[in-house]
């Protein structure tokens, strides 16, 4: 913790991320109206002091549905990458210790899933569910476990022969507890990047999900579905369209940015090339 | 290099395999009938109908049954027809019996996606190795860090607020650029120059967007390939014998940089693929992405099966091309691989 706050990226990408953090738990107490509130007399208004930035094309108050949009995308982004994480380091894990055909089979797996277009696949699952925030949640962590697989299983691999792991098998550890307690506590860096890249990656998939209208559903406001309008109202409303992409940008910057700070930060290999 | 190619070829049929399985079996997970949906555009359809459509999709089979009989059509290239759009075939053109051609809807999408893609890709690796290049040379001075900072932000940017931004800049506000489909009324009636400079103004647009994710991961690519090869002995050997510096950089170094590149290529097409449905919807241009998309929204299920087959297939040759190409220009792996 201590050497993270002497890395410029992983620092802006933690206050980043700690800031919209703040704000999707005090979105109730910040936002200056109710999100959902429609007011018939205040349709499109441009960004003023009472609407900092604006109104939609219903008169609600687009800086109230942005704070709460936040909530969205922390949501979807944890809980898509916690669901892309527990399959790929399972499967990763048992592909790397127990090699041979379980490996085989597995990894031809992995093969198959990549090569599948996933936003083809997200949408022809979507299509054919209701789309609901969770449908999308579900739906992006089941497409996107397969690179932790294969960095988990990697990992494994190279870790396997090391004399510490056969030491504990000599000594009759059980296969659970060479996972549990030997292997995956050292395979944790990789697992720990990647799930912060990725919940970069599910956030944009999310954003560009509910633009096409088959997200998060009206009402609930999310930053994509806000997009939605502001292509519609392209020739009258810029602020539509402006901010909640500016919101998800930061966002996602935010991720990536903590995402290869924490890279540099725990990967040794890079600490020497950097003196 | 014979071995290699036989191999290759014969891991595809297991894989080839299970995408068929992926894609027959996320059609069945949709909840009820698809025939329920089918005679939902047609509120006329009868029950009789109903179980004709049942039987010609033989959905009144075993689901194994169903299976073994689609794959068997999907040999013969054969994806049925549409549900919607006049029923035309999914895949390619049909003759009927009065000699009249039906053209086939992926047919006439597939061409353009390609095309989009492929400019862009052209334009990512031409932008993206000079910044690249640039970035590596200048390490953690002035040019390493804008660079660095505007592939970071490259990277976080939604293409399809970009993509409306843009629009809304080079469209609406200043009428520069067109801003949807392909081509301007009366098209046909230009001449064969203005209709390139028409289809070009429609594509620089839709092609800029397309590029910049891979632009931006790109670059990021060749900067940190080209730190690991300018710390490799060779490099050391080349200015020591007194090479000039730029001879050193793009001579050898870029060089060794750039072979691992091809494999990124083959990679990165089941994005592309899957990266046209925003753009290509925003655009209104009828590309694969579009297509899909619209057929997922009628769930018009064969053109859905037929475009995710489709899409894989061409994930896989142009992975199979890459490895090839990888193997051809570089004898470590072509050796390799042949003992």
């Amino acid at each position: 913790m201590k050497n993270l706050t002497q890395n410029p990226l992983a620092l802006s990408g933690l206050i980043i991320i700690i800031a919209i953090l703040f704000i999707a738990i005090f979105a109730p107490w910040l936002s200056p109206y109710d999100p959902n509130y429609i007011d018939i007399q205040s349709i499109l208004l441009p960004p003023s002091l009472s609407h900092f930035m604006g109104t939609d094309g219903l008169g609600r108050d687009v800086f109230s549905r942005m704070l709460y949009g936040s909530r969205i995308s922390l949501l979807v982004g944890f809980v898509a990458v916690g669901i892309a994480t527990v399959i790929g380091t399972f499967l990763g894990a048992i592909a790397g210790f127990y090699r041979g055909y379980t490996d085989s089979i597995i990894m031809r797996f992995v093969d198959i899933m990549l090569s599948i277009p996933t936003f083809f696949l997200i949408l022809a699952v979507i299509a054919f569910l209701t789309p609901s925030i969770w449908n999308i949640m579900i739906v992006i962590g089941l497409t996107s476990w397969m690179g932790v697989t294969r960095l988990v299983r990697a990992e494994f691999l190279s870790l396997r022969n090391r004399e510490y792991i056969l030491a504990a098998e000599a000594m009759g550890a059980s296969d659970y507890r060479l996972i549990a307690k030997h292997l995956l506590p050292n395979s944790l860096t990789p697992i720990i990047v990647s799930s912060v890249l990725g919940i970069a990656s599910a956030v944009l998939t999310e954003s560009g999900l509910s633009f096409l209208g088959l997200g998060v559903q009206a009402p609930q406001s999310s930053w994509g579905n806000i997009l939605t309008d502001g292509k519609e109202y392209i020739q009258f409303a810029w602020w539509l369209s402006l901010f909640p992409g500016l919101a998800i940008l930061i966002t996602v910057l935010g991720y990536n940015l903590l995402g290869e700070g924490l890279r540099d930060l725990l990967d040794p290999k890079n600490k020497n090339q950097k003196k | 290099m014979l071995n290699y190619l036989i191999k290759r070829l014969l891991w595809m049929i297991p894989m080839l395999i299970g995408i068929s399985l992926i894609s027959f079996f996320i059609m069945h997970l949709a909840p009820g009938d698809i025939t329920a949906s089918e005679s939902a555009f047609n509120p006329k359809a009868s029950e009789e109908s109903r179980q004709k459509l049942r039987a010609l999709y033989n959905l009144d089979k075993p689901l194994t049954t169903q299976y073994g009989l689609w794959l068997k059509r999907i040999m013969k290239l054969d994806f049925g027809n549409s549900f919607a759009s006049h029923q035309r075939p999914v895949l390619w053109e049909t003759k009927d019996a009065k000699g009249n051609v039906t053209k086939g809807m992926i047919q006439d999408a597939l061409p353009i996606t390609l095309m989009i893609n492929l400019i862009g890709l052209l334009i990512i690796f031409s932008i993206s190795i000079f910044l690249g290049v640039t970035s590596a040379v200048n390490q953690n001075k002035w040019p390493d860090r804008l660079i660095t900072i505007i592939v970071f932000i490259g990277f976080a940017v939604p293409g399809f607020w970009l993509a409306l931004l843009l629009m809304y800049w080079t469209g609406v506000t200043h009428s520069w650029l067109p801003i949807s489909g392909l081509h301007s009324v009366g098209y046909e009636k230009m001449g064969h120059i203005a209709q390139y400079v028409d289809l070009f103004k429609h594509l620089i647009l839709p092609v800029s967007i397309s590029s910049l994710g891979g632009l931006a991961s790109i670059s990021l690519y060749v900067r940190n390939g080209m730190l690991d090869v300018l710390q490799q002995e060779f490099i050391t050997t080349a200015r020591a014998k007194g090479l000039t510096e730029n001879k050193v950089i793009y001579g050898h170094a870029l060089r060794n940089t750039l072979l691992p590149l091809i494999t990124l290529i083959g990679l990165s097409i089941p994005g592309l693929i899957g990266g046209s449905v925003i753009g290509e919807s925003i655009f209104a241009i009828s590309g694969m992405g579009k297509l899909f998309f619209d057929a997922v929204l009628m769930r018009d299920f064969p053109v859905v099966m037929g475009i995710l087959t489709i899409g894989s297939v061409l994930t896989l040759f142009g992975n199979l091309i890459a490895d090839i190409g990888y193997a051809w220009v570089d004898p470590r792996i072509r050796r390799g691989i042949s003992n």
